[in-house]
């Protein structure tokens, strides 16, 4: 039997182009425009997935993205909400929370248990022993749960946009749209974002079964059209609302991020359910529901049915079911008065008994919960909220339409800022103080009759032009004058409960009025005890009912008892539309296609990606390393250095800087000199080290480490701004590149490439000077960081490649080769040198690394320098010093981090590098050590990570044979 | 994501600055005390109100002050350093 | 024993793509990507073309701006951009200008063999740009997705430049026409342009774009 109508005016369903898909094994034909559940609804298949915690059937609530109970997988998206997920062609569809399928899921059981399982159950149940809870957890986890995670999830991108304009407008409905036909009038760049697959909002189905509201719509949407200043931007939420007016939209295939001058928040209302036994089984829906599947997918909500209702709109929806050929067999009323409007007389005259002051006791369920039989009907006083049963009677029926009141769909109103009031003409939560430049019109804002809607949208576009510094007129609205659209308190107590409240979590009334016995009446707490509103569906069609609950079980009005805020996303939001393109910036020096023909393996340093080493056929990296190593001290070695951070200091205060930003001294700095460059912060801890090359009176060439370079620059340029001295600073890290070319070969090698006099004579360590190196001009330091013989050769990035391959081609009959960090790594290591931040931490002051002669504490200034005086008073209480392992040990290897422990087990310091040098023969490092026991020859103990004490002994550096004497 | 305006490149989104912490005036370090030296270096006030910052915008490299109100997170005005008086 | 043959900073992002090479002005450069058919429909749709062979000349300090006058440079606005001849001068921020020649422009030369007196306090900044000129009816699209701030054209003023991010990377970017056709330009430090090569690359292609030589731009190549 199909439960599909004939066409509907306005209809969303293409008849033309039939949609086949299968549901739980079954085929289905739907059209396209149909949504997974209005396919299948129109098969007339109503249990369309099943609850979360007691696995009762479920079918359409509210169809409009938070029928959380009817969730999909098709094999390779899961958690696809039915009721707005479009359907395609070939779909395989499953419901996602069964065991079994939805039909006969084997958990139904659980509904039965429903008694033992009261709220907060699991909390108690399970705590305790500790010891069994992943036990608990793993069966709870697998009994109410969501989809499957595909972990073959197939990568689509989902491109992510800025878009910028005016004015933003969330919600298409009436006064929305007429918003943005206000705005686009007065010359204003205006989107418009609807969740919806199609724009209009109420007047897409609330229609009380008149054709008005469809040509409105189809008259607004025409000029809409005439307006190229609009963009509608239809299927796509917006997600949440964040700092000056920034909504992400997300649609199907992307996000766009609009930043907009003014946000207009029109996103109207959300149905709330009236509270009564079995209100959620598959027949039971809101009206606004009933009207969604009418309108939009031209399909019979229920054949002979029942509306429930406190408010206006449910009449509204008697009469669209019947203009739909629907049998209403009455209109249960739970308010003592009734509705007073033309539309009661309309519903009466059409022969539809109305029930005032009564209640739907409860919906009588088909065996196994699977539908609607009747609901009982018997008197109901909305002022106490209680039943009187006396004379119950069962009207029967194969659904129930509910409208008993909304609530604001108002998640970015609350984001953005904004101070709600309870208004007890609407019942509603309306906007009492709004932040700058953040709007709201129509139903959200406590408007409800359809013209001062559309007034409404005129009236907030003339607020955000004000906000925007234009002129706008005043636009009038007039104040609710008709019933209320909420009742205060639609909900119907039962004995046997199943009551619900929220649908996500299976929340019943007595679980609120149990949290409340149990001391969790704030909402806050009620909230997190009971979990409502913390399912999928973030409390839309619960949270209302819920305060409700809550203020009448503490005698208060709503308004006291507050609101949650919805967090964003205001709908669940797939990963792949975060992620969307990853953007991951990285940097290349000039040398890196050679690196890469080379072999190399690459490393991530900082934001460069630079050779770790250069991989050799069947050789473990360990072992190349060591090679790579060994070629330097035996013969040549080049590494590309291009990451350093390289600033030029130029200015005549150019010394002065220095000599205020550094803790050396530059002012007496001959040009062709380098000297050391250790910089502190203002608590005087060492977070970089460099050197500085004086090459003119008024020029520095400055190296940092490469992960500090933009910090270090930053740091200056800030310096400079309070120094106010006349130096200018310039960021050469990407303009020049270099290359380190180290070992005893080197000056050889790089004698074939120039005229120039770069013997150890000429240049000696710690000199600079501007050599034509492969016909490129260069400039050349001496800075021994890996070996003793070493040049730095800087040039232009856009030649650097040619002179790489030009020194390279020269070394080849020389043994040079390149090496890459990690034997630049244990080369430093070798040499006794400590860098900053991998043997240094974020407390690390210069007296605990022996950087004494580094300080040139009689300046007047330096940074730092005052903190030192003062560190300096004080005891020293751990000192990095050299050590190495027993020749020829071979036990465990301690590790980076490894603790050094004194004979009483107390912790000294800890080991901050460690490795074997080939060279030395024996396995060195550094650590820091108690401050007794520094002295070469003190012997010290590492504890590995299995526990076992390993001896080590200070020595002092160079751990191989240098010319260098101490720590230069 | 919020908004910060930049004295010379005008408004842009705060992914395109760093923030550079709490403007503090150093004391003399010639004659102030250790006490407040370190007052200066270490202590830092958390309660909310109108501050002055640092903000650096990273494609112009530019260092500026911004005062802002951390209650409300909202930006009374931004300038160059040492011409508080210019804008 | 001379090897001053430059490279694009690009070269290595480039290399897959097998251009015919050209070299413009001492820096080999790509000259064609493909046929000239498909490279003017690419730069019609969404043309990325390497133009990092310009000469560039950067300069700051404290007389920067007399100094620049005396050598017969017009002064733009700050973040701001002038024409000269064939030549384009950008004032980076308050301080800081970068020349470029373009076509005929020889305004570079000129200023690197200026004289630069110490009394004067300017420095020339060496650069390491990759220049790229990106052309058609996509670029806006292309921008909306790497860039967070509004580039249309009410909000790129002719004549203004915007130091930003562009895909997480600083960049700095104007609109200018060359050779008549209306461009966007693009300079960003060339150690991150072979990324910023490939993340462009990436979108321009499914816009149907893609990687355009110089003589797609060129009606005759310098």
């Amino acid at each position: 039997m199909s439960m599909r109508l004939p066409k509907q005016n306005g209809e969303w369903i293409n008849r033309s182009k039939p949609v086949k898909f299968t549901f739980e094994g079954m085929s289905f034909e739907g059209f396209e425009g149909d949504t997974i559940s209005s396919a299948l609804w129109a098969g007339n298949e109503h249990i369309l997935g099943r609850s979360f915690k007691y696995h009762r059937p479920r079918g359409v609530l509210s169809l409009a993205n938070h029928d959380v109970n009817v969730m999909m997988t098709d094999t390779v998206d899961t958690n696809m909400r039915g009721d707005v997920v479009a359907v395609k062609a070939g779909m395989k569809l499953a419901a996602v929370n069964t065991e079994g399928g939805v039909k006969n899921d084997r958990n139904r059981y659980m509904d039965k248990l429903a008694k033992l399982l009261p709220v907060g159950f699991y909390y108690k149940a399970f705590h305790t022993p500790k010891s069994l809870f992943p036990f608990w957890e793993n069966i709870i986890r697998k009994a109410a749960g969501l989809g499957v995670v595909n972990f073959n999830y197939p990568r689509i991108l989902k491109r992510k946009t800025h878009r910028h304009c005016d004015l933003l407008v969330v919600g298409a409905g009436p006064a929305g749209l007429t918003a943005a036909i206000v705005a686009a009038q007065s010359g204003l760049e205006v989107v418009v974002a609807d969740e919806n697959a199609q724009a209009g909002g109420s007047l897409t189905y609330d229609r009380a079964g008149s054709p008005e509201p469809l040509s409105q719509l189809q008259e607004l949407m025409a000029q809409v059209a005439q307006h190229p200043n609009i963009t509608l931007i239809t299927g796509a939420y917006a997600a949440g609302y964040y700092a000056d007016h920034f909504v992400p939209i997300v649609r199907a295939d992307g996000i766009v991020k609009v930043r907009a001058r003014a946000v207009i928040v029109a996103s109207g209302v959300f149905e709330q359910p009236p509270v009564f036994r079995n209100n959620d089984l598959p027949g039971v829906m809101l009206g606004s529901a009933a009207q969604r599947l009418i309108y939009r997918y031209a399909v019979k909500p229920f054949s002979s049915g029942v509306v429930v209702t406190a408010n206006a709109h449910g009449y509204r929806v008697a009469l669209d079911l019947l203009q739909a050929g629907i049998k209403v067999n009455a209109v249960v009323d739970l308010r003592a008065d009734g509705e007073s409007s033309a539309l009661a007389a309309e519903v009466a005259r059409k022969g539809v008994a109305i029930r005032k002051g009564s209640c739907v006791y409860e919906a009588l369920p088909q065996s196994g919960n699977m539908g609607v039989r009747g609901v009982s009907v018997c008197a109901y006083d909305e002022k106490t909220a209680e039943a009187d049963t006396a004379n119950i009677e069962t009207i029967e029926c194969d659904g129930v339409a509910m409208c008993a009141g909304w609530a604001p769909a108002a998640a970015l109103l609350y984001q953005a800022g904004t101070a709600m009031r309870y208004d007890g003409n609407v019942h509603q939560f309306v906007p009492e103080r709004l932040p700058q430049g953040v709007f709201a019109a129509g139903k959200v804002n406590g408007v409800y009759k359809l013209e001062e809607r559309m007034r409404d949208g005129a009236r907030a576009v003339a607020e955000a032009m004000r906000h925007l510094g234009m002129d706008a007129p005043a636009v009038e609205v007039a104040a609710h004058s008709e019933s209320s659209p909420s009742h205060p308190y639609p909900v119907v107590p039962h004995p046997n409960g199943k009551n619900f409240v929220d649908f996500d979590e299976d929340l019943q009334v007595k679980d609120f009025i149990n949290a409340a016995k149990e001391g969790f009446d704030n909402i806050e707490l009620m909230k997190r005890f009971t979990t409502v509103g913390m399912g999928p569906s973030q409390g839309k069609h619960s949270n209302m009912n819920a305060i409700r609950i809550l203020a009448r079980i503490r005698g208060v009005a709503p308004e006291k008892i507050g609101t949650t805020t919805a967090r964003p996303f205001f709908h669940p939001t797939p990963i792949g539309h975060l992620g969307g393109r990853s953007f991951h910036p990285h940097r290349l020096t000039a040398m890196h296609a050679w690196h890469e023909a080379a072999g190399a393996v690459m490393s991530e340093g900082g934001v460069w990606v630079r050779p770790a080493y250069y991989a050799k056929p069947g050789m473990s990296a360990q072992d190349i390393v060591q090679d790579e190593a060994m070629s330097v001290r035996t013969a040549a070695g080049m590494i590309d250095a291009s990451t350093l951070g390289k600033i030029e200091i130029c200015g005549p205060d150019a010394s002065h800087f220095l000599e205020r930003f550094y803790t050396g001294s530059y002012g007496s700095q001959k040009v062709g000199e380098i000297r050391f460059a250790l910089l502190l912060d203002e608590a005087g801890v060492v977070v970089d080290d460099g050197v500085a090359a004086r090459i003119a009176d008024d020029k520095f060439y400055v190296s940092t480490n490469t992960a500090n370079a933009a910090a270090v620059y930053r740091e200056m340029q800030r310096w400079l701004q309070k120094w106010q001295l006349n130096v200018w600073l310039i960021n050469v890290t990407g303009a020049y590149a270099a290359m380190n070319l180290a070992g005893p070969n080197a000056c050889r090698i790089l004698s074939k490439l120039t005229s120039d006099d770069i013997s150890e004579k000429a240049l000696p360590a710690s000199h600079f000077m501007e050599a034509k190196i492969a016909g490129v001009t260069a400039r050349v330091l001496r800075v021994n960081f890996v070996a003793d013989q070493a040049y730095e050769i800087h040039v232009p990035a856009p030649q650097a490649r040619g002179v790489w391959e030009a020194i390279m081609e020269a070394g080849a009959q020389e043994g040079l080769r390149p090496f890459g960090t990690d034997a630049q790594r244990l080369l430093r290591l070798e040499m006794g040198n400590h860098l900053v931040s991998h043997d240094t931490d974020g407390l690390t002051n210069p007296f605990e690394i022996g950087a004494e002669w580094a300080l040139r504490m009689g300046k007047p200034f330096f940074v730092g320098q005052r903190s030192l005086k003062i560190i300096a008073k004080r005891s020293v209480t751990k000192r990095l010093v050299p050590y190495v392992l027993d020749e020829g040990y071979s036990g465990e290897m301690p590790q980076e981090c490894n603790l050094v422990i004194n004979a009483a087990g107390e912790i000294k310091g800890r080991v901050t590098s460690i490795a074997y040098s080939r060279s030395a023969g024996r396995v060195i490092g550094f650590a820091y050590v108690d401050p007794a026991d520094v002295a070469p020859g003190s012997r010290f103990q590492v504890r590995a990570d299995s526990g076992a004490m390993v001896d080590a002994t200070v020595v002092k550096t160079p751990f191989i044979k240098s010319s260098k004497g101490d720590q230069a | 994501m919020k908004l910060l305006k930049c004295p010379v490149n005008g408004v842009r989104p705060l992914s395109e600055f760093v923030f550079g912490g709490e403007v503090r005036e150093m004391p003399d370090p010639n004659t102030c005390s250790d006490q407040e030296w370190a007052g200066y270096v270490h202590h830092r006030n958390g309660a909310p109100g109108m501050k002055k910052e640092w903000w650096y915008h990273g494609p112009s490299g530019t260092w500026f002050i911004a005062e802002r109100d951390t209650m409300r997170d909202e930006v009374a005005r931004t300038y160059l350093y040492g011409q508080e008086d210019k804008q | 024993m001379t090897t001053a043959r430059q490279q694009t900073p690009i070269a290595f992002a480039q290399q897959r793509l097998t251009p015919k090479m050209t070299v413009a002005h001492g820096m080999e450069i790509p000259l064609e990507f493909s046929s000239a058919e498909i490279e003017h429909k690419r730069k019609a749709s969404l043309g990325i073309c390497d133009v990092s062979c310009f000469p560039r000349f950067g300069v700051k300090g404290r007389n920067v701006v007399q100094w620049l006058k005396e050598n017969k440079v017009e002064i733009p606005d700050p973040n701001s951009w002038v024409q000269q001849g064939d030549s384009l001068v950008l004032r980076l921020g308050n301080g800081e200008f970068l020349v470029e020649d373009q076509l005929e422009g020889k305004l570079c030369a000129a200023l690197d063999g200026a004289v630069m007196p110490e009394a004067y306090g300017v420095y020339k900044i060496r650069r390491n740009d990759a220049a790229l000129m990106l052309s058609g009816s996509h670029v806006r699209e292309l921008f909306s997705e790497i860039c967070a701030i509004d580039l249309r054209d009410g909000a790129l003023l002719p004549g203004k430049l915007v130091m930003t991010q562009m895909a997480g990377i600083s960049a700095t970017v104007l609109r200018q026409k060359f050779n008549g056709e209306d461009v966007f330009r693009l300079w960003c430090d060339g150690t991150y342009s072979p990324y910023l090569w490939d993340t462009l690359l990436k979108i321009a292609e499914e816009f149907g774009g893609g990687a355009v030589g110089l003589s797609c731009h060129f009606k005759e190549m310098p």
